[in-house]
């Protein structure tokens, strides 16, 4: 199995372009935050000192899931060229089970998520170090890691459902485009949850982006809320998060980083029970032989 | 000795019968040939025969008694029609990483030395000739040291020294190891390198023997004569009687003549009233 995962890892680091293309959701949302998204939240939060030293993780976290959604769905992709291509045929008169050779990419996908995503992390972070003077705080890593993990495990089997459904490749390119734009949406990135009409937040609340990027903003923000909001009410700091989606309130309840992570877990669980489902009671399937 | 045997083979897609009651026999060390037009069903018959299509009916017999792929897949290797490597790896990453995804021990290193892909070692297998893939695919399909290996049409678009090189090594490695072969073609004359013949049609195995054995049955034999005055005449004659009886009375007037069995093409001919290419 090793050698496939090598194989699986090699062919994606090795596609320039594809990588760039499958960052392009991430980009975005970083250029947009730079053009003029940071300069109308700091208008908005005028009251708050040191808005843009409070932002600027806000940016990262959001950003941090788009790459985990875009990147992880990038190397997925492979196992529905492998299959259209034949190859899926020849690497199955390897000694590697057919079980082996899914869950190879399976494990790619989820090694690709983690390192894209720290690659992003450091990119954008020493970007702020630099431009804003934004404190780099190494001693966030392990969590950082953590949720680094968790958001590729996650969107790694989220994609794997969406590809049940991608039997041709020509379908990947439209597939990929559309979770592209859609992750800047349903991460709150693009735009503050707050800001949105009610019925639009609650269909974002069904996705598991929204949770993904309130943990990366609970664990990145944290010393910056605490240092901005240490003069003011603590109503405000709970408005400024609830609508900048650093808090998710579900049911009115506001979620802390634990609930967030459990729902995440129970997003996995449903969805690989869809995926197993899906592809009982349909041969179209990425996971099925023929 | 029987290495693999099929029974009345027969794959459907929807109410198109793509294969059709097919029955091979293979005999181990053989190199049989399936030759047959675009469409005829030799890349459904191998895609059986390999494990990636289910039959819609028939049966496969692998050796004694192996009757299903996953009895036999360690047993194979193949070259599929379309290549199945990666077009941004090298060669070295290509062979060396499927060299990994076996569990037993795999000899990398003579395969390098027979195709002589030293020199293409390190380069992306994208940016090689048709001729180099070729080789690389083939000593790809050798890294397991199957029993038997299928070629799909393994000569497709080469020139004409690419595939008697393939050719060459081919014979080389049945000397070697006594492999047994199973390749599609739809050159006639490429099937004159196998010790058996299945030419196969819409599906069906219309005709099949030895080389020498089609030319027999489905063939008139032919003779050329060359006359002193540089023209040529050529006929079919059938009977050696008439043959000889033509030679010596145009004896004084030829001076060269050749008599022998219809080629492949001919046999192709006569069985289907059409042309193969
Ligand atoms: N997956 C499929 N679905 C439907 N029809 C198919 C499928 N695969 C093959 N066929 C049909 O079965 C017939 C035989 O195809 P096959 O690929 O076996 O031919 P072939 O002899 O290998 O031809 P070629 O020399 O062009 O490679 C063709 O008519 C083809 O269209
Ligand atoms: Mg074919």
């Amino acid at each position: 199995m090793n050698g496939l995962i090598y194989r699986n890892l090699k062919i994606y680091f090795s596609d320039k372009s594809g990588i760039f293309f499958s960052l392009m959701g991430a980009m975005i949302s970083f250029v947009l935050y730079l053009i003029f998204l940071s300069q109308n939240m700091i208008h908005s939060w005028s009251s708050v000192p040191d808005t843009k030293l409070l932002l600027d993780p806000w940016l990262i976290g959001g950003t941090m899931t788009i790459t985990a959604i875009t990147t992880t769905l990038s190397s997925l992709s492979l196992m529905v060229q492998d299959r259209e291509k034949n190859v899926l045929a020849d690497l199955n008169l390897t000694d590697i089970s057919f079980l082996g050779i899914q869950f190879s990419y399976l494990i790619t996908a989820m090694i690709v998520g983690v390192v894209m995503q720290l690659i992003m992390y450091f990119m954008m972070s020493g970007y702020f170090l630099i431009a804003d003077k934004s404190a780099l705080n190494l001693q966030l890593l392990p969590q950082i890691l953590g949720i680094a993990i968790l958001s590729s495990f996650i969107w790694t089997i989220f994609n794997l459902l969406l590809l049940s459904f991608a039997k041709k490749v020509d379908t990947l390119g439209k597939i990929a485009t559309i979770v592209g734009t859609a992750s800047g949406f349903l991460a709150g990135v693009y735009m503050p949850i707050g800001v949105l009409p009610t019925s639009v937040q609650n269909v974002m609340k069904y996705t598991p982006a929204l949770y993904n990027t309130a943990m990366y903003r609970n664990v990145l923000m944290q010393s910056q809320l605490q240092a901005s909001f240490k003069n003011l009410p603590s109503n405000i700091a709970n408005e400024f998060k609830e609508t900048m989606g650093i808090s998710v309130k579900l049911n009115q309840h506001v979620l802390t980083i634990q609930q967030d992570m459990l729902i995440i877990v129970a997003f996995a669980v449903v969805i690989t029970l869809l995926v197993i489902l899906i592809s009982k009671i349909s041969r179209r399937v990425v996971i099925s032989k023929e | 000795m029987k290495l693999l045997q099929t029974t009345s083979l027969t794959k459907k897609f929807g109410n198109h019968t793509a294969v059709n009651n097919i029955s091979l026999t293979i005999n181990q060390g053989e190199m049989v040939a399936l030759l047959g037009p675009n469409g005829a069903g030799k890349s459904t018959t191998i895609n059986m025969l390999i494990g990636v299509l289910q039959p819609t009916s028939g049966e496969i017999i692998f050796g004694e008694k192996a009757t299903n792929i996953n009895d036999y897949r360690s047993e194979i290797g193949v070259v599929f029609q379309n290549s199945v490597l990666d077009e941004k790896l090298t060669v070295k990453d290509n062979m060396m990483l499927r060299a990994k995804m076996y569990s037993r021990p795999v000899i990398v290193q003579s395969l390098i030395e027979k195709f002589e892909l030293e020199s293409i070692w390190k380069q992306p297998y994208g940016s090689l000739s048709g001729g180099q893939r070729r080789r690389v695919d083939i000593a790809r399909a050798l890294i397991s040291s199957p029993k038997l290996l299928f070629l799909d049409e393994p000569s497709t678009g080469l020139d004409i020294q690419t595939r008697t090189k393939i050719w060459e090594i081919l014979d080389q490695l049945r000397k070697e190891t006594g492999l047994t072969i199973i390749f599609t073609t739809h050159y006639l004359e490429e099937s004159e390198n196998a010790d058996y013949v299945y030419i196969v049609d819409q599906g069906k195995v219309i005709a099949e023997d030895t080389v020498w054995g089609l030319q027999k049955k489905y063939t008139k034999n032919i003779l050329q004569l060359t006359y002193t005055n540089g023209t040529s005449q050529t006929m079919t004659i059938d009977n050696k009687d008439d043959a000889i009886k033509i030679l010596s009375e145009k004896g004084p007037l030829i001076s060269d003549f050749e008599y022998r069995p219809g080629t492949m093409d001919d046999v192709f001919m006569n069985l289907t009233g059409k042309e193969i290419r």
